[in-house]
């Protein structure tokens, strides 16, 4: 049963298991800003400058996965 | 400071018709046609897998030749900046208003954003890079989502109706020559600004160094740890200009495909294709826009920041502008 169900996956699995990680770590990077500036209102422009940030040095994984593999 | 400017633009100018020559061989991108699997088989059985946009741009000559439909859309957008600065800044008033205004709001609002980020001092002297970077990406991103470019060009007939393979204009930054060159440039700046703010030796100290205070046999451990942490620090610091040029690249490309394919999702019932066609893109045209801002900003960002890291002293470290 192994086999014909391996034999259906084709070859994208390593885009989506870099989508994966990396569309949660972009997600944990957003709970965190999001907790952040409710505790610190004040905050909202630094905290988002870092978020993005964040963001995309985690987003970017998944590009290389798509692009630089084979 | 002049002199470097013309050095660093005199090595651009001469860098890219070789990074053209490269786009004609095709060498820099995985491939030059590779389907990209579109969900829009799941509307009829018997759809066929659907093309995506190719991944490299394609060239406008005929019998091929280096210029591409990217490259003209870089052109026409550095001159469309360029002209619309000269205009607004040919007779400068006081009290600004209209096209003046938006340049001095635009310019004064990156100037302090920056300067919270990497300190007044390196402000001045960077300054140039990162605002020019910053306008020209976001002008890019934001050229290719006007109608017209992607859809007007060469192509055949196909069964419904004139499909375009070869689009005359083409999201600038959707071709990694272009944002590769753009990081190469950022590379070769960082590196001279580094040499600039410590010399070759305050470099290599500042990346192989260590850092901290520790006294007896710890302090030799941490040379040692140091060192080999820098090694660490130089991959890093390689690996820099395929991120920054893959980031930007990915998500433009991406959002080129996504548009293309919400397009060309509905295909069979005639009016329907039409209709639909033009209304699903919509939502992802708001999302294009958002992400074409948001990777221009990131760009700048990621650019500054790392200029920052390597221009700190090491004593001041502990009191950074955050």
């Amino acid at each position: 049963m192994l086999t014909p169900m391996l034999a259906e996956m084709s070859g994208s699995i390593h885009v989506g298991l870099a989508g994966l990680g990396s569309a949660i770590g972009v997600g944990l990077v957003g709970m965190k800003a999001s907790e952040a500036v409710g505790r610190n209102p004040g905050a909202f422009g630094k905290v988002i400058v870092l978020a993005v940030l964040g963001m995309a040095l985690a987003e970017a994984i998944v590009f290389y996965a798509i692009f630089l593999v084979h | 400071m002049q002199s470097l400017r013309l050095i660093i633009a005199s090595v651009f100018l001469i860098c890219a018709p070789l990074a053209l020559l490269n786009a004609a061989a095709g060498e820099s991108t995985p491939a030059a046609a590779k389907p990209v699997v579109v969900a829009a088989s799941g509307a009829a059985p018997a759809a066929p897998v659907e093309q995506g946009i190719p991944q490299s741009a394609q060239s406008l000559g005929r019998n091929g030749g280096f210029v591409t439909n990217s490259m003209l859309v870089t052109w026409v957008v550095a001159l469309g900046v360029i002209v619309f600065a000269r205009f607004a800044t040919r007779k400068i008033q006081e009290v600004p208003s209209g096209a003046q205004n938006f340049w001095e709001w635009l310019v004064e609002g990156l100037y302090g954003f920056l300067e919270s980020i990497i300190g007044p001092g390196l402000v001045k002297k960077t300054f140039w890079f990162f605002a020019t970077i910053f306008i020209f990406i976001l002008a890019t991103n934001w050229f290719g989502l006007i109608p017209g470019a992607g859809t007007i060009g060469w192509g055949h007939q196909g069964e419904h109706g004139f499909e375009v393979t070869r689009p005359l204009l083409r999201a600038g930054n959707a071709d990694l020559n272009m944002t590769f060159a753009m990081a190469m440039i950022f590379f070769a700046c960082w590196t001279v600004w580094a040499l600039q703010f410590s010399g070759v030796k305050g470099s290599f100290l500042h990346i192989f160094g260590p850092k901290g205070d520790s006294t007896g046999v710890i302090k030799y451990l941490m040379i040692v740890v140091f060192f080999a942490v820098g090694f660490l620090e130089v991959l890093s610091i390689a690996f820099r200009p395929i991120s920054l040029s893959f980031r930007l690249y990915g998500n433009i490309f991406a959002g080129e495909n996504l548009l293309e394919a919400m397009s060309n999702m509905v295909q069979h019932p005639a009016w329907a294709r039409v209709v639909f066609g033009a209304l699903l893109p919509v939502p992802f045209y708001f999302m294009e826009l958002l992400v074409g801002f948001i990777q221009a900003v990131v760009f700048m960002l990621l650019t500054a920041v790392f200029t920052a890291l390597i221009c700190t002293h090491e004593e001041e470290a502990g009191e950074s502008h955050h």
